[in-house]
């Protein structure tokens, strides 16, 4: 069996600088193995090690996404090989696209029995690329993923839904995202790092795959920074609570939100 | 002003979709709901005051709403609506992802508006988890929005008639058990005070000093994510952000957190921000009305006491 995991290397918006036109600048923001992808490789590691299956580690990201701590990291954390696109002009693609050239990568592989992927990426986080890639590959895309068995059918899938939970039978290829506190995350031991080094690694060009063209045509007119000017901004070093507490509870009345 | 344009619903097996008919009723001349799922949630809906209602047909024993994806991007494709509205939820999510193939474009999200400029539709959506706003022309094909998709439907006259089309759902998948939650669901997004909780508290015990404050401020308890979803010391449906519960309290105090952007998020419709927090440089000072910088264990109580002091 083959299972892909997904995954994103990306920077924390929360590092980010933006101007007052919103403009956005990542200088500082370093770039990183996305919060939510381990949480999608334990799975797909613990899944294999009880069947045998081969983990392998797909992305379609900017040219960092094929600098060598990307690879190491990703590497060293449960992933048996790499197949990677790794192309600045995918820095700015939009979830349908990146949709299209994972799908293009997965085709590469041949034979695949599964896609496993974080919630969602910490930069653009809107946890879309998967479910595309599912409509891509003609499979279905389920979320809230907890855990995962094979059985003599097939699949077994436990999943949380709006209210509960369920579990599914799989009889033939899906994309699951996982919730976040699916599984812990192992961390890399220097073994494993050392090991990293030697795993194969598949950088693919971007013009060697087919990608569909864009039907959609899709204009920036204005970008803008939201202003969080309203706030008031009034912080005190509280070393007397009681006076501290009384003071804010007294300017809550005041504004009436008490 | 311009002409108002065709929009189309997308219901995934929940008829829960007020916010998505007053969002597609604000521009729309004809409302069209695709409905896949449960005949009684095609009925809902063609009573909430849609123009027409198209039903993929009673799902089989077990199917998923997911696996009705090829055939409602079949449905909008021939359909070629100018707006597709459906609900941002992973399911939701799953049905425009193959609209978006179909058609050829992407699915936007976390959008506040949809204008039209002359004869184009303008989004404006917020990027990176809020950090920056952008507009945007679309041209050449739908465009696709995953919203929040926004409580109730309420009845409205007469229900258009529900119009049943063949639809055959993927069969890998199959729902061989359900199970509900126990405990009670929270309405946190109408609560007008709320207290939210973060990774500042040590134990999970230690929830009940969280729970005298909201007691005394007649709040309802909210959390960051990793309560909810890491340490599991809290329901779900209580954590507070962008991937979870927004709301738009009169007053928000956040004790122990950190307010990373993504929570923060969640509570930008907040009138006031109140925050408790030991770091004076954590990030959620630089966005709150009132800080206060010290221990939670010290601060916590001492506000329970002046908000229960005779006055
Ligand atoms: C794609 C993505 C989506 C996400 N979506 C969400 C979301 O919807 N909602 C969400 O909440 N998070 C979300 N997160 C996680 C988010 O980035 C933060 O990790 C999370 O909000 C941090 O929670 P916290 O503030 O409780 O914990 P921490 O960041 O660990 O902060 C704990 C705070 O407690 C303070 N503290 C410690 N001890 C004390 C004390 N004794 N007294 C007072 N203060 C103390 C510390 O100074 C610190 O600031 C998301 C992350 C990603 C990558």
């Amino acid at each position: 069996m083959r299972v892909v995991a997904l995954y994103k290397w990306a920077p924390n918006p929360q590092d980010a600088q933006v101007d007052p036109d919103g403009i956005v600048d990542w200088r500082r923001a370093a770039e990183a193995l996305s919060e939510y992808d381990p949480v999608a490789f334990e799975l797909a590691r613990s899944f294999a090690d009880l069947t045998g299956a081969e983990v392998i580690g797909v992305t379609a990201g900017g040219s960092a996404a094929s600098s060598s701590l990307a690879r190491k990291t990703v590497l060293s954390r449960g992933i048996d090989r790499l197949v990677l696109v790794a192309d600045d002009r995918l820095k700015t693609a939009d979830s349908t696209t990146l949709a299209a050239v994972l799908a293009a990568l997965i085709r590469r592989l041949g034979q695949v029995d599964l896609v496993l992927a974080g919630v969602s990426s910490v930069d653009v986080n809107e946890g879309q690329v998967s479910m595309t890639l599912a409509a891509h590959l003609g499979w279905i895309g389920l979320g809230g993923v907890r855990a995962l068995e094979a059985t003599d059918q097939g699949l077994r899938v436990e999943r949380d839904v709006p209210g509960g939970s369920e579990t599914l039978a799989l009889a033939g290829g899906a994309v699951l995202t996982t919730v976040a506190d699916a599984a812990v995350p192992r961390r890399a031991g220097m073994r494993d790092i050392l090991a990293a080094a030697k795993k194969p690694v598949d950088l693919v060009e971007l013009d060697d795959l087919d990608v569909p063209v864009a039907q959609v045509v899709v204009s920036r007119a204005a970008t803008s920074r939201p202003d969080n000017a309203r706030r008031q901004h009034v912080v005190v070093e509280a070393s007397e609570p009681a006076a501290a507490a009384a003071q804010v509870i007294s300017a809550l009345r005041q504004r009436n939100v008490l | 002003m311009s002409v108002a344009i065709d929009t189309w619903i997308i219901v995934a097996d929940d008829a829960a979709v007020g916010g998505l008919i007053e969002f597609g009723r604000l521009r729309a001349a004809k409302l069209v709901a695709v409905v896949a799922g449960r005949k009684s949630v095609a009925d809902e809906v063609a009573a909430a005051g849609v123009d027409r209602v198209i039903w993929l047909g009673q799902p089989p024993e077990g199917t998923p709403v997911e696996a009705f994806a090829p055939e409602v991007a079949r449905l909008v494709g021939e359909g070629l609506p100018r707006v597709v509205l459906g609900p941002d939820t992973t399911a939701g999510r799953a049905l425009l992802g193959a609209v978006a193939v179909r058609c050829g474009g992407p699915v936007f999200t976390r959008v506040s508006a949809l204008d039209l400029e002359g004869d184009r539709v303008v989004l404006t959506r917020s990027l990176f988890s809020g950090i920056a706003e952008c507009r945007e022309s679309v041209d050449g094909g739908p465009a696709i929005l995953a919203l929040p998709s926004g409580g109730q439907v309420s009845a409205t006259g007469t229900p258009t008639p529900v119009e049943q089309v063949e639809a055959r759902p993927m069969t890998i998948a199959l729902v061989v058990d359900r199970r509900s939650d126990e405990g009670v669901a929270v309405d946190l997004p109408s609560a007008p005070v709320v207290v939210g909780v973060g990774r500042g508290l040590k134990t999970k015990a230690d929830l009940t000093l969280i729970e005298e404050l909201a007691t005394a401020l007649g709040a309802e308890v909210g959390c960051s994510r990793p309560l909810a979803e890491g340490v599991d010391w809290m329901p779900k449906d209580r954590y507070i952000g962008i991937s979870g519960q927004h709301i738009s309290p009169r007053l928000y105090m956040a004790v122990g957190i950190s307010g990373q952007l993504q929570h923060m998020f969640g509570v930008r419709d907040a009138e006031v921000i109140v925050a408790v927090n030991s770091d004076a440089d954590a990030p959620i000072f630089s966005e709150c009305d009132y800080g206060l910088v010290g221990d939670l264990y010290r601060i916590v109580p001492a506000l329970v006491a002046a908000l229960t002091a005779v006055r």
